[in-house]
């Protein structure tokens, strides 16, 4: 009766266990602290494994969902607001990701978080359900306010435990962020009036009935909420802000689960619902994409903060992201969903080994270090495995994910694809040189023979702990990069529908790809 | 003659808090003996006493549907909505009084007296559609509330608020009468209705009629502190006591609008449209000028005024869209708007902070000495900035989605815009109680005396915080159970009255 009950309410309890616990979490004591903490790691692991274990065991219907759950919640002068949430090819595996990255996340800053650690813990999990409750929010209302529920722990996470400029990076995340979202507000509730309904599928049909030109500009205002949180060029400026100055659990839940919700919320409702202005501007969000390939790899060359470097990265890979989605080929679309789970394991994992650098040598400029491989050869074995997927080295996932998105961008219908497809390899070499390039300043040669030098700082290599968070996402980085059949298998016939219906120009040569990614 | 009983019922929301107030002096004639706790507390006990008889008596009124009138009063659902919101603010603020005036060092009986008798004045304002009885209770409730301001006089910057409200409360007074001289004079009637009606009939608008309608309409406007009847705002906030100035931003406020709504919309159909476009100009100009204002602000209580100021900008958006979807939606704000305001002008009273000028400097690393009074403030102030899932969201969502249905999306995104500006200000109630570091100062101070906390005050800050979030969780039931019904019987049945 009990698994009854949990199987049919399997996703409220996911998402709002989360905050239900966060929430007994908090009134902790201070010096109760290692409690607390074991209990987040307990509660958040148990909330993986129902997931993995109910999701993975479901099969999805013929219209590819997989779990779902739908009732009338209120309504408002007229305007029915359905507590609709589901689980389906799109999601399924992000989902996933964000319960897998919220303990290996607690797990991993175990000791990074010296103050208030029951508060800090409490507002992962709340977190928590902000991002899974945007993730598996079918009605456009409620994924707003999950959307907007997202940002209030992540300010707190930020404001409350970050660098020295904390209050202003958090407060130009949150005004960055809201800029866009209350924008496309306006464009959602004006299509609410138009349609009576905050249902997707009820809203594409609206926007069918209306004008081109109305249909570009609402698609422009749901891009732009989008596109300030995947970031887009030119909207990333509160990136390396966010991330630099947030602590490394932040930072590792703003890379591997914030960003991938803009892309997400793309492929989920901008274009399925204005799929017409979606083929319109491709090649606008393909171009702006290709530079930020570019442009973010261009800048990470540059930093002197390992963590901004990284953060660079981040605008690089989630333009090959944006690319894939932009090319509008199965394929193209594929891969971005790929990518966007490798970013958030590799950047996720870049994050926390540079949280883990940084707890001991209390710096994370490039110069400071030097020959950190003397000191710390298993901390270094782990980095560079995440450096190469990141880079995306064949049998890693970042090659896969990366491979896909430019081979459907090449193969599109659209007169740029090939162009665009050449310039964004262009960005594959880029990455290539300033992640080996910082390897190589941070890790190899003597060790930095200043007295105060933050390799000097290095006294102890990793530890159990730290080691335990590491192997599951080498593993995954492994498992994604020889056999991403498992991660591309549930959303194949869903991106497929997608694409059809929004009439993009056929691909050049045929589609036939099966044979060289299934091995 | 005496009132038949069904008549007696439509008088007793205002008898009750009344005699409440007429009794009170009598409890503290002895002025000295007014800080002897069991004084002090019965004279508190008396105004809850009022407040709780009238909030009980409204409740069974809107429960049993009547409707009762007595002359050119009319206890109508939207005089009942008015009453219940005039209520309860003023319950709130009694109760964060308690330890605040104790902490002022100004424990009187006549405050209490004075915020009883403006209870009487508001809830008559929202409740006749005759325009002397509308003058009336616009003095009722605004002499007592220039006296209020002036709590605790001995201070020179209470005096000069005061004053200030004082002077230019009576020039809006002698607007608000000179409009009602204009359409009496056009039509020869005071009732609103029968004005509406007159007006309705004959071809072009007498413009006698519309200059009178929008003397009368500045008058509603001062009251709710839209631009450029602004002025007296933030002095007026920081000169009176934090639970004062709460109860009138939210209580003035908000029943200058249920007026308005009675006036305008219902009232003057033929006049309205002809008003709407300056409306719009004047909510424009409010939002902008109230948000661009309260970004610069250091004093706690300024900034509130300055947010006040652009929440009167979101209502009127109402009052432009014009519809009965609309009007609900302002209904349901203002009952949000009820909720956050006197949780946060309350966290001031609860930290036990005094004078007339606290900035966001007092009130760093509070929120960890007491982290429940911090979240349910920053709640509040979450919820003041429009963030969902608190009910300051579906106040905006409502109103912004009316205006758009109805063309109006210019407006609706410069509101939007607006209030993206107003998280920033906003966040720093938050940013103080919890982001920033105490100085050394403040914590050697902290370290010498205990953190006061008022519990009273801090109880309704929790209410008001609970509040927030129930009201966010479940709009819908709000909305169609209470706020519609107010906002469409009256605005639809409306017979004239004599």
């Amino acid at each position: 009766m009990i698994t009854a009950w949990i199987n049919s309410h399997l996703l409220t309890l996911l998402v709002f266990a989360p905050l239900l616990w966060g929430a007994a979490l908090m009134p902790m004591e201070e010096r109760q602290a290692p409690l607390v903490k074991l209990l987040g790691l307990l509660g958040s692991s148990g909330i993986l494994a129902v997931a993995a274990i109910q999701l993975l065991r479901m099969q999805p219907d013929p219209a590819g969902q997989i779990c779902a759950e739908r009732f009338a919640w209120f309504t408002v002068v007229g305007i029915p607001v359905d507590y609709h949430l589901a689980v389906d090819g799109l999601n399924l595996w992000l989902v996933l990701l964000t319960t897998f990255l919220v303990p290996v996340t607690l797990l991993g800053t175990w000791n990074s978080l010296p103050r208030r650690a029951g508060t800090a813990v409490a507002l992962f999990l709340m977190l928590e359900t902000g991002m899974l409750g945007a993730l598996v929010a079918q009605d456009l209302l409620v994924f707003y306010l999950f959307w907007e529920a997202m940002l209030l722990p992540m300010y707190f996470l930020i404001g409350m435990w970050g660098g020295d400029e904390r209050q202003y990076a958090a407060t130009k995340f949150v005004l960055f962020t809201l800029s866009g979202s209350l924008l496309w507000l306006v464009a959602l509730l004006f299509l609410a009036g138009k349609a009576g309904s905050f249902a997707p599928e009820v809203m594409a049909q609206a926007v069918s009935r209306l004008p081109a030109g109305t249909a570009d500009v609402l698609f422009l205002a749901f891009a732009l909420a989008f596109a300030i949180k995947v970031p887009m060029f030119p909207l990333h400026t509160w990136l390396p802000d966010a991330h630099t100055q947030a602590p490394t659990g932040g930072s590792v839940l703003l890379a591997g689960v914030l960003l991938k919700l803009g892309s997400y919320g793309f492929l989920r409702f901008a274009v399925p619902m204005f799929p017409d202005a979606a083929v319109h501007f491709a090649r606008l969000l393909a171009v702006l994409s290709v530079v930020a390939i570019v442009y973010g790899a261009l800048v990470a060359m540059a930093q002197t903060d390992i963590k901004r470097l990284v953060a660079y990265s981040s605008v690089s890979h989630m333009g090959f992201v944006m690319l894939g989605i932009a090319s509008m080929t199965v394929i193209g679309t594929q891969g971005a969903m790929l990518q966007m789970l490798n970013h958030g394991i590799s950047t996720g994992a870049l994050f926390l080994l540079v949280g883990m650098l940084y707890d001991r040598a209390h710096t994370r400029r490039i110069a400071d270090f030097g020959g950190v491989a003397l000191r710390m050869p298993i901390f270094t074995t782990f980095f560079v495995i995440v450096t190469l997927s990141s880079i995306g080295l064949p049998l890693t996932n970042g090659f896969v994910g990366e491979f896909l998105i430019l081979n459907g961008t090449y193969g599109s219908g659209f007169p740029w694809g090939r162009v665009l497809a050449c310039v964004g390899t262009l960005g594959v070499l880029l990455s290539a040189v300033y992640m080996l390039w910082m390897v190589k300043r941070v890790f190899w040669g003597p060790a930095n023979a200043q007295e105060d030098s933050g390799t000097a700082r290095l006294h102890a290599d990793l530890d159990s702990r730290e080691i335990a968070v590491m192997l599951p996402i080498v593993a995954l980085i492994f498992w994604m990069g020889v056999h991403p059949q498992t991660f591309l298998a549930s959303s194949e016939a869903q991106v497929g529908r997608m694409l059809s219906l929004a009439g993009a120009p056929a691909p050049a040569p045929p589609p036939r790809l099966a044979a060289e990614v299934r091995p | 003659m005496t009132p038949t009983p069904a008549e007696l019922s439509a008088l007793m929301p205002l008898l009750i808090p009344a005699l409440g107030a007429c009794l009170l002096p009598i409890a503290a004639l002895d002025r000295d003996q007014a800080t002897v706790k069991w004084i002090r507390g019965s004279m508190f006990f008396i105004a809850l006493l009022a407040l709780a008889g009238g909030f009980l008596y409204l409740t069974r009124l809107w429960a049993s549907g009547a409707q009762p009138t007595y002359g050119a009063l009319r206890m109508d659902r939207l005089a009942q909505f008015g009453g219940i919101f005039v209520v309860v603010a003023a319950s709130l603020a009694v109760l964060q009084l308690w330890d605040h005036l104790h902490q002022e060092g100004w424990v009187k009986g006549e405050t209490l007296s004075l915020l009883l008798f403006s209870v009487v004045g508001m809830i008559l304002f929202a409740a006749t559609g005759n325009l002397l009885l509308l003058f009336l209770a616009l003095e009722l409730l605004s002499l007592p509330l220039y006296a209020l301001t002036a709590t605790v006089r001995m201070r020179a910057r209470a005096l000069e608020g005061g004053m200030k409200y004082f002077l230019t409360g009576a020039v809006a007074s002698a607007f608000f009468l000179m409009g009602s001289v204009l359409l009496y004079g056009a039509t020869g009637s005071l009732d609103i209705t029968v004005i509406g009606a007159r007006l309705g009939q004959a071809g072009p608008l007498d413009p006698i009629a519309l200059a009178g309608a929008a003397l009368l309409l500045l008058g509603f406007l001062f009251k709710m502190s839209v631009v450029p009847f602004h002025q007296w705002t933030p002095d007026v906030y920081e000169a009176a006591p934090h639970p004062i100035a709460g109860f009138m931003s939210v209580a003035t406020k908000g029943v200058a609008l249920l007026a308005l709504l009675r006036v305008l919309a219902a009232g003057l159909p033929a006049v309205a449209p002809r008003l709407q476009s300056a409306l719009a100009v004047l909510a424009v100009l409010t939002l902008i000028l109230g948000n661009l204002a309260a970004l610069a602000q250091v004093s706690v209580k300024r900034m509130l005024a300055y947010s006040s100021i652009s929440h009167a900008g979101y209502l009127l958006l109402g009052l432009v869209a014009a519809t009965p979807a609309a009007y609900a939606g302002m209904l349901y704000y203002l009952l949000a708007y009820l909720a956050m305001n006197m949780g946060a002008f309350g966290v001031l009273a609860a930290f036990g902070l005094v004078g007339d000028e606290v900035t966001f400097d007092h009130l760093r690393g509070l929120g960890w000495k007491r982290p429940g009074l911090g979240i349910a403030a920053t709640l509040c102030m979450f919820s003041l900035a429009g963030l969902p899932p608190m009910a300051g969201f579906y106040g905006k969502y409502m109103i912004f989605k009316e205006l758009i249905l109805q063309g109006h999306i210019a407006l609706a995104v410069l509101g939007v815009l607006a209030s993206l500006v107003s998280v920033y200000y906003y966040l720093a109630l938050p940013v103080a109680l919890f982001l920033a570091k105490p100085t050394e100062r403040q914590e050697r101070e902290a370290a010498e005396r205990p953190a006061v906390v008022a519990p009273l005050a801090g109880a309704t800050v929790f209410i008001c915080g609970f509040l927030v979030l129930v009201l966010g969780l479940m709009p819908g039931t709000i909305v169609d159970g209470f706020a519609r019904s107010a906002a469409q019987e009256t605005l639809q049945i409306h017979p004239p009255g004599w």
